[in-house]
Order: C-alpha cells, then structure tokens, then sequence
C-alpha cells in the first residue's frame, strides 16, 4: 500500500510534466499523434490520482496508524464514515482532495463531447496540468500524505469533535470543488487569450462551467454556515472569519462574472473587464488557500502551522503575473470591435451597475480580512476589524444590490423608454411602499428592517411578473393550461429563468439574514431544578440533568420542557460532550425550528448542587436562509440542465483548426 | 461626450462611494491587538480602544458567580504581569490552568478589563472546523511566545 499510493503520486507527477511537453510541443510542430498522446497522459494523471485517494481512504478505513496522516486524524473507535471523511481533516489529505478534483475535471474536458476537434482543448489541458503539477510537487516533497511513522502507534489522536458532524462529510467536498471549479474558467480564459479567440462558443462554455463552479461554492459556504449554526454553540452562520472570507471572495466575483458576460454576449463589451474577473477569481481560490494553510490570521478555520502557504502564495503570484502577462498582450484585440451604450437605463447598465458592486464588496471584505497585516506591517500596531466593520459595510452594499435585483428583469436591453418604465414599476413599486407602510403600522420600526424587506417585496413583485407575462403571451399563442405553459416557457429559456428562481432564493437568504440580524433575542440564566425561563412566547423549564456514556465519550445532557404560548412542543436535549480522546468538550445545540424563528438552546455550565446555566437564543427567520439556499440549488440546477430545445453550444468560429 | 464615459464615470462614482463607506467604517468598528504586557504598560493611552489580548488563565483566580452569571478571574503573560477580567457571561469550556484567553473589550479601573468576549485556546491552537494538529509538546512551546503565531 504504502509503495502504491507513493508510486502513484510520483508517476502521476511524471505523466503530467509528460502531457504538459507533449501539448507544447504537439502545438508547436502541429502534430496531432502528440496532442492525443497528452490527452491519454491527462486521463493517467486522473487515474494516478484516484489510485492515490483510493489508497488513502483504504488506510483510514482500516486504521493503519504506522502512516501518520492515519494516526493523526483518526483513532479505531470513529465511525466508518467519520474515518474516511478524515481524508479532507488534514493539510496533505485534502490538497490529494483538491488534486482529484482538479484532475476529474481535466478528463472532463478532454473527453467532453462538445470539445472533441476543438483546437483549445490542448491549451485548456496544459493549463490545468500546470496547476495539477504544482500539487503533485506539493504532494510528492512538501507534505506527502503516504509518510510513515517509525513506530507503530496503538492507538490515532483522533478526529477533532468538532469536525464529527454530518456537516464535515459534505461542506469540505462541495466547497473544493467550487474552489477547484474555478481554474477550469480561469483555463479557458487562458486558451481563448492565447488563441486570440473569444467567440460565442467560448462564452457559452465558460459561463457553464463557471455556473457550475458557483453552484458548488455557494453549497459550501451555506453548508458551512449550517453547521456552525449547529454545532459551535454561538447561534450564528457566519462570522467574516477571515476564512470564510476567503471563499466569499471568489463567489462574489465569480457572480459578477456570470452577469457581466452576458453583457459580453448581446453587445461584445466588456471583454477585458470578464477575463480580469475570471482571473481575479481563480486568484482569490488561491489566496484563501494561502490565509487557510500558513496562520498568517487567527482564526476557526486555520489549518495548523506550516509553510503550505507560501507554496500557495507564490504559486499564485505565478499565476497572477502570467495570466496578467497574456492578457496585456492580447489587451488590442479586446478593444476591437466593442460595443456601445445606447442608454443609460438598461439591462446592461443595470448589469454593471451590479457588477461593480459586487467587485466593490469583494474589495470590502478583501480591505477586512487583509488590514490587521497591512496594519500591522505600516503602524506596527495590529489593528483588529471585527464583525460591526462588515456588517456596516455589507449591509448598504446589500440592500443597493437587491433594488438592482429588483429592477433588472423589467428593463429592457438596449433602452428603457419612459412609458416602459412606468408600465413596469407602477405595479411594484405602489406593493412595495403598501407593504412598507403595513410593517411600520404592525411595529417594524427599525429602519434596515422596513427598507429592506421593501425593497425585497419589489423584487418579488416584479419577478412575479416576469413570469406572469410570460405565461401570458405563451398562452395567448397556444392555449395550454397554465402549468404547462408555465413549465414550457421556462424550460425553453432555462437561464432566464433558472436565474431567477436563484435571485428569489437570495431574496428568501437576505429576509433571513434581516430577520435574524435585527430582531434576535437571547437570554442566559442560572436555573434551579424546576426553575424556567421565560423569553418571548416561550417558556423553558429545567427538569433535570443527567450523564451517559456513548462508546469513549460522556455526554451531560440536561431535559428541558418547552411551552409555547402555553402549549407544549415537547422536551428538548441540548449536551455538553466529554470525548475520551480530546480535551475539549463540544457543544450540542436542542434547536426548535419553525418558519418563523429557531429557539436555540444550550447547556454551558452547571454545578454540584444540580443548578445549570443555560444560553437561550430565539433567532428569527433562520429556516428561510435554507429554504432560499436550496432554491438558489434548484435555479442553478436548472439553468444548467441541458434541456431538449436549447443550450445548444454554438459552433467553435475561431482561429483555424491545426491540432485539437 | 460619448455615453460609454459617462457610464464609466457613473461607475468610478459608486466605486468611490464604496470606498468612503469602507473608510467611515474602519476607524469606528476597528480595534487593536496587544500583548498584555503593553496594555499593560499604556492604560491611559488605550482606555477608549476596543482591545484583543491574551494572557494565559491563573486557575485560583476563578471566581464563577453562576446566579449573576458575572465571571471574575486573573491573567498573565510569561513575564508575571497580570491584569484582572471581569466577563459578564459564561465560562468558556476547558477553562483551567494555562489556557490561553483570548479577550475582546474595553479596559476598566486600573489593572481590570471589562471582557466582551472570552475565548480560549488550548491545549493546541484555537482551531476547528478543518483540522486540529493535536500534539501535547506543541502549546508548551507556544506558551512562551504568545504572540508570534497571531
């Protein structure tokens, strides 16, 4: 085993400086015999790579403690699942993690259908294996997985509790492969430059793969934020850790990205503006990478001490100058041929609009999470930005961003005309300040609170509308029942309208994020056996506590009844877990969800004598933060899907086929 | 003037609008990062700033009132300087001899600091989600030099 995985991870390295050689020089001499032995090389660097998570997951799952990634993260009594999850716990685990993903996605393309004959598939697959080589040198000298200790211990350290949660299985793997999802864009920006090609067909496919990409980070992040809701005890999602920062980063300018190319589409403009996107969200995966493995910033996430992050830093620099390198020298052929603005209110001015202030907050949280160094380095002095920083920040930045949300679908391309605009907003906006004006008379007093939720019911207002008339005209034509028209009209345009179940499923997310900023309550209180506590309609009553024992763990667990306006929902659970082979107790969260608020209970402390101390939080609005996460799921989905009437990829129009 | 300019400074306009938000920002949601020592040493100078220090916790220090949920306890740096906390909520998890607090607030009276927050960090470094390097040598080696890993 120990022979294998190594090997595995050395031959892959020597297959991918093969393929890499092979695609420069089959380009250079126009030999295609070569092209396609490089094609064969990306799909043995992907096998190489599987080989080696297959061997790493075979050693978790047995417990083979003599390797020391296996002793490290895991111990004998963790569940198969938590045992084989332990291959992303670690530094080298989880960059063979990473490796895997970015070489699946390399066989991807080479075998994708729709790239077979098409002449940037070579420059795509070096690009992707340079990036894949800089792993396999991470993986074959820095810090290799299949390094064996020269003893053999009895028994793991085991897995941080912490990371002993559904959460680990799923929020790591989803957020790699947004992260990794992103070079693959970044590739065919490369390609397209290099090519001196930037055609519809390129537009087409790099929006697809970027929405895939986006899809997977906007997973991760939730499922993140779920389970630090769960499981930290805090009674929040999210706490612009610079960790999480660091993954908002990209999402924030990979969806700037996904609206300004669709500009790029209709009118051929912003060229250079998309391809800099592109590139700044590649580098950003990287940078996070960078903050998550070196500790240059405290935080939750941070991988432990090592020099990681300088391989991260420097390889990005690489990335960064070569990539800023070949778009200056193809910066004249942008500019050709762009296009015009013919009116100020438009989809495309909305559009841009939307797309600086995405870059704006991307440049926020970036200024946030960097100025403790930048601070430090200039005054000498380490000045902290905490969460009030961003909060302030974000919050208009947000809110300017739904009205643009709103707005958007009811302009039209190319010009607004004033009559078109009272048409269109008369409607919406009367709703609006009625429903505004509704809240302040039912106590919502708090100005964010009112202007946001306002601004919010235009955008369903108008996104209703925009299926309305669209059902409307369809109908008009066909007669067919209204669900049917409804389903046709948006499987026939699935972007369209795939786009705008996720802007509604955003509008569901930042109702959530309102409610539950502005209008959480908490309480903590000392109870005596019997004793309740009273916060909001909710009555707690502490009836008692108790200890058990699951396998090496003990778990103080206290019973509380819950009435709510008098009626009992039941009795509740929240633990305190004492692990057998971790300092460290965790904390287990009872949580009472219903679509208006979340009650969050939990057991801090307690003494001899039976008294406990209990935090009690009433969160308003959490479940819409999920249930507008899994509409986001579903728009992407489905306006990726490829349907029976579109998404038909445009014919490749660019430089001369030599080698493909 | 041609409309692609307008449009461009119309962007250069919300793009300076973010940024004299993040400047009004900074100052007044920011604070600083000390070694105990310095906070110490500038009580005057600081008394206004909103403050993280570390110290490392003295167990016999620890007075819990758990009716008024008020927690009392003492701090030092290697050095022996220490400096009183008061922290109105509940005690931290693990919160014995040695660990590392890390404290966010305002300083108080003289020698005491007012703890907004109270978080601790032991016996390796205060992480989570992704991974714990857990090695027992490893925080006896930190404790001498508290800040070189911030």
């Amino acid at each position: 085993m120990y022979l294998l995985g190594n090997a595995s991870i050395y031959i892959g390295l020597a297959l991918t400086i093969y393929s890499i050689l092979v695609f420069i020089i089959g380009i250079k001499i126009k030999k295609q015999t070569l092209i396609n032995s490089g094609k064969g090389g990306v799909i043995a660097v992907f096998i190489c790579m599987a080989v080696a998570n297959a061997v790493m997951l075979y050693l978790l799952a047995t417990s083979q403690f003599q390797y020391e990634y296996v002793s490290n993260y895991t111990s004998s009594e963790l569940p198969l699942f938590y045992k084989l999850a332990a291959l992303w716990a670690g530094n080298s685990g989880s960059l063979m993690l990473w490796s895997f993903f970015l070489t699946m996605y390399t066989a991807m393309i080479v075998v994708s259908r729709k790239m077979q004959g098409n002449p940037m598939v070579p420059y795509i697959s070096s690009i992707l294996l340079i990036n894949t080589l800089f792993f396999f040198i991470i993986l074959g000298f820095v810090s290799r997985p299949f390094a064996l200790l020269d003893y053999v211990p009895a028994e793991g350290r085991g897995l941080n509790p912490m990371l002993q949660n559904p959460g680990m299985i799923v929020h790591p793997v989803t957020l790699y492969l947004g992260y990794v999802g992103l070079a693959v864009p970044f590739a065919f920006a490369m390609a397209a430059l290099i090519l001196k090609n930037v055609d519809d067909f390129w537009i087409k496919m790099t929006r697809r793969w970027t929405i895939i990409a986006w899809l997977f980070l906007t997973l991760g992040n939730i499922l993140g934020g779920q389970w630090a809701y769960v499981e930290l005890g805090w009674g929040g999602y999210w706490a612009w850790d610079p960790v999480e920062n660091a993954s908002f980063m990209p999402w924030l300018t990979a969806t700037a990205f996904l609206h300004s190319v669709m500009i790029q589409e209709r009118k051929n403009m912003l060229k250079v503006w998309n391809i800099s996107l592109i590139i700044l969200s590649y580098a950003l995966t990287l940078f996070g990478t960078f903050l998550v493995r070196s500790g240059v910033l405290t935080s939750v996430h941070a991988f432990g001490d090592s020099d990681l992050g300088m391989y991260f830093l420097i390889f990005m620099g690489v990335i960064v100058v070569g990539a800023i390198y070949v778009l200056m020298s193809r910066y004249h052929l942008l500019k050709r041929s762009a296009g015009e603005f013919t009116s100020y209110v438009s989809k495309e001015s909305s559009f841009l609009i939307n797309n600086l202030l995405l870059v704006g907050a991307a440049f926020a949280v970036f200024w946030g999470t960097i100025f403790p160094l930048v601070s430090e380095a200039v005054r000498g002095t380490k000045v902290t930005v905490g969460i009030p920083f961003f909060n302030t920040v974000q919050a208009p930045i947000l809110l300017t961003m739904m009205f643009v949300m709103a707005v958007c679908p009811l302009l039209a391309w190319q010009r607004s005309s004033a009559k078109n605009l009272r048409k269109n907003f008369l409607i919406p906006a009367v709703l609006s300040v009625i429903g505004m004006i509704l809240m302040v008379t039912l106590g919502i007093q708090k100005a964010w609170a009112v202007i946001g939720y306002g601004v919010i019911i235009f955008l369903f207002v108008t996104h209703y509308l925009e299926f309305y008339r669209g059902v409307k005209a369809r109908r008009k034509m066909t007669k067919e029942p209204v669900p049917i028209a409804l389903y046709k009209l948006m499987t026939k345009n699935r972007r369209r309208y795939g786009g705008y179940i996720v802007h509604i499923g955003i509008a569901f997310i930042t109702m959530g994020i309102i409610g539950s900023q502005n209008y959480d309550m908490e309480t903590m209180k000392t109870l005596d056996i019997g004793e309740s506590i009273d916060i909001k309609d909710y009555r707690i009553t502490y009836e008692r506590l108790e200890q058990r024992a699951e396998g090496i763990n003990d778990i103080v667990y206290a019973d509380l009844t819950v009435f709510k306006d008098g009626k009992r929902l039941g009795v509740f659970q929240p633990e305190k877990v004492f692990y057998g082979n971790w300092d460290e107790p965790s904390t287990e969260v009872a949580l009472h969800s219903s679509i208006a608020e979340d009650l969050y209970m939990v057991l801090s402390t307690w003494d001899e004598n039976g008294t406990a101390t209990f935090i009690i939080k009433v969160n308003p609005m959490i479940s819409w933060l999920w249930i507008g996460s899994i509409m986001v799921v579903i728009g992407s989905v489905f306006a990726i899907w490829t349907g029976r009437y579109q998404n038909i990829t445009p014919k490749y129009t660019g430089v001369m086929k030599e080698v493909a | 003037m041609k409309k692609n300019t307008i449009m461009t400074m119309a962007g250069l306009a919300i793009a300076a609008a973010i940024l004299i938000l993040l400047m009004a920002a900074t100052p007044a949601s920011s604070g600083i990062e000390l070694p105990l020592k310095e906070l110490l040493e500038n009580q005057e100078k600081h008394k206004d700033d909103f403050v993280t220090v570390e110290g490392l916790l003295i167990e016999e220090s620890i007075d819990w009132n758990a009716d008024d949920i008020v927690l009392k306890f003492d701090v030092q740096d290697e050095e022996g300087h220490t400096m009183h906390v008061v922290y109105e909520g509940v005690r931290p998890d693990n919160f014995s001899e040695g660990v590392i607090a890390i404290l966010q607030g305002y300083l108080g009276e003289e020698n005491t600091f007012n703890a907004e927050s109270v978080q601790t960090r032991c016996p390796s470094k205060y992480e989570g989600e992704d991974m714990e390097d857990y090695d027992p040598e490893f925080h006896k080696e930190k404790l001498g030099e508290p800040s070189s890993e911030e």
